[in-house]
C-alpha cells in the first residue's frame, strides 16, 4: 500500500461559477458516498471563510481555532443529521456561528475585565510588508467599518464570508433567531456607506 | 429589491471580504491543521499502515514496567513509550520525526486525541490498559500531509 497524500484542493473561493456553497454540496456528497479525500478538498474550501464568520464574534486567535475545529469535528460526527447536503456550507456556517457565541460568552463572562474584547478590532499585528500590501481602500473601508457598532460590524462580516443566497430559510429551518437579518442588514450597509461617502468615497459601482 | 441595489451591495461585500482577509487574515496553517484534525476523525478514512520495527507488543504489567515501541514504513517513523501510571493506567507519550498536525489513540469504540507539542511530541496522560491503536496525520519534507495508522499493540 502506497503512502498517501492529501490531494490538494483547489485554493481559490472566489471564482464566481459554480458558487462556493454548490461545490461544498458536490464535496459533501462525494464524500458521504465514500471518497474520503472529498472531505480534505471541503475543509480547504470552507476554512477560510468559517475563520471570517468565527472571527466576527470577537474571539481571539486561539478561541477562534478552537471553534473552527469544533465545527469540522461536529460535522464528522453528526453529518447524517444534514437532510439535505446541499445546505452543508449554511449548516456549518451557522454551526460555527452558535459554537463562537456559546464560546464568546462564556469567555466574556469569564473575564470581563479583558482588553481581550478590543482586539478584533485592532489589525492584528501586520508585519511591514501585510501593511504595505494593505491598499489604502481596504484601510479607508475598515476605518468606515471600524465607525458602526459592535453589532452591525459583526453582521457585516458574516453576511460578507457566507454566500448561501437563501440563507434565511436555513436559519429559519434551524430555528435561530436571525429573521430580522435583512433589514437590520441593510441598515448597517446603509450606515456604512453614509460613512464612506461623508469621506469621498467613490468606488461603489466597481466590484470584482 | 431593484437588481442595481443588489449588484452595488454585492460589490460592497466583496470589498469588504477584500478587507477583512487583509487585516485579519487566517493563521497560515490553519487549513492543514483542521485538514488533519478532521482526517484523524474520520472512521471512515483508510490509513497507510506502519509496521512494527522494534518492541514487543507485550504489556506493561506494573509500576516499574515500561515498553518502547518503534513502528515506520520506511520514512516515517513513530516512537511510543509505554509506562504505568499511579491509578493503574497507562501513559503514552510518543515522538514523531515529521510535523505532526494531529494524533489520535484508538482503543475499541474510545478515542483519545494528543495536541502536537514542538518537535513531533504527543502525549496521552491517562488511558486504560488494553489493544489500541494510533492514527496520525503528519507534514511531510516536501508539505505534504500524510495519515498513518499503527498496527493494534497493548498498552
Amino acid at each position: 500500500m502506497g503512502v498517501m497524500t492529501h490531494a490538494d484542493a483547489e485554493a481559490s473561493v472566489d471564482s464566481v461559477e459554480p458558487a462556493r456553497w454548490e461545490r461544498a454540496a458536490a464535496l459533501f456528497v462525494r464524500w458521504r458516498e465514500g471518497d474520503s479525500r472529498a472531505m480534505d478538498e471541503l475543509v480547504r474550501l470552507m476554512t477560510p471563510p468559517l475563520w471570517h464568520v468565527v472571527r466576527a464574534y470577537g474571539l481571539d486567535h486561539a478561541l477562534a481555532q478552537d471553534v473552527v475545529q469544533t465545527t469540522w469535528l461536529t460535522l464528522v460526527r453528526r453529518h447524517e443529521s444534514i437532510n439535505d447536503p446541499q445546505a452543508v456550507s449554511g449548516w456549518l456556517t451557522m454551526c460555527a456561528r452558535r459554537e463562537a457565541w456559546r464560546v464568546g460568552k462564556q469567555h466574556r463572562r469569564a473575564d470581563a475585565t479583558e482588553a481581550e474584547s478590543l482586539e478584533p478590532h485592532l489589525p492584528v499585528h501586520e508585519s511591514a510588508e501585510q501593511t504595505a500590501a494593505t491598499d489604502d481602500e481596504s484601510r479607508r473601508l475598515w476605518v468606515a467599518v471600524g465607525t458602526l457598532n459592535e453589532r452591525c460590524q459583526r453582521l457585516l462580516r458574516i453576511v460578507a464570508f457566507e454566500d448561501r443566497p437563501d440563507y434565511a430559510r436555513i436559519a429559519e429551518d434551524l430555528s435561530m433567531p436571525i429573521g430580522s437579518i435583512g433589514p437590520t442588514r441593510q441598515r448597517c450597509l446603509a450606515k456604512l456607506r453614509a460613512v464612506l461617502e461623508g469621506e469621498g468615497w467613490r468606488g461603489d459601482d466597481d466590484g470584482e | 429589491m431593484e437588481n442595481e441595489d443588489f449588484a452595488a451591495d454585492a460589490a460592497l461585500f466583496a470589498r469588504m471580504r477584500r478587507m477583512w482577509e487583509e487585516v485579519d487574515p487566517m493563521p497560515a496553517d490553519l487549513v492543514d491543521r483542521m485538514v488533519a484534525a478532521v482526517a484523524v476523525e474520520d472512521l471512515s478514512r483508510e490509513y497507510a499502515l506502519l509496521t512494527l520495527v522494534e518492541g514487543a507488543m507485550a504489556a506493561v504489567r506494573g509500576e516499574a514496567d515500561t515498553a518502547t515501541l518503534q513502528f515506520s514504513d520506511g520514512t516515517t517513523t513513530v516512537l511510543l513509550h509505554v509506562t504505568a501510571t499511579e491509578d493503574g493506567g497507562r501513559r503514552v507519550d510518543g515522538w514523531v520525526e515529521s510535523t505532526a498536525l494531529a494524533v489520535r489513540l484508538v482503543q475499541g469504540d474510545r478515542e483519545w486525541s494528543a495536541e502536537p507539542g514542538e518537535h513531533g511530541r504527543f502525549a496521552f496522560d491517562e488511558v486504560p490498559p488494553g489493544v489500541a491503536r494510533l492514527r496520525l496525520v503528519v507534514r511531510d519534507g516536501a508539505g505534504d500531509l500524510r495519515d498513518f495508522q499503527t498496527p493494534q499493540f497493548e498498552v
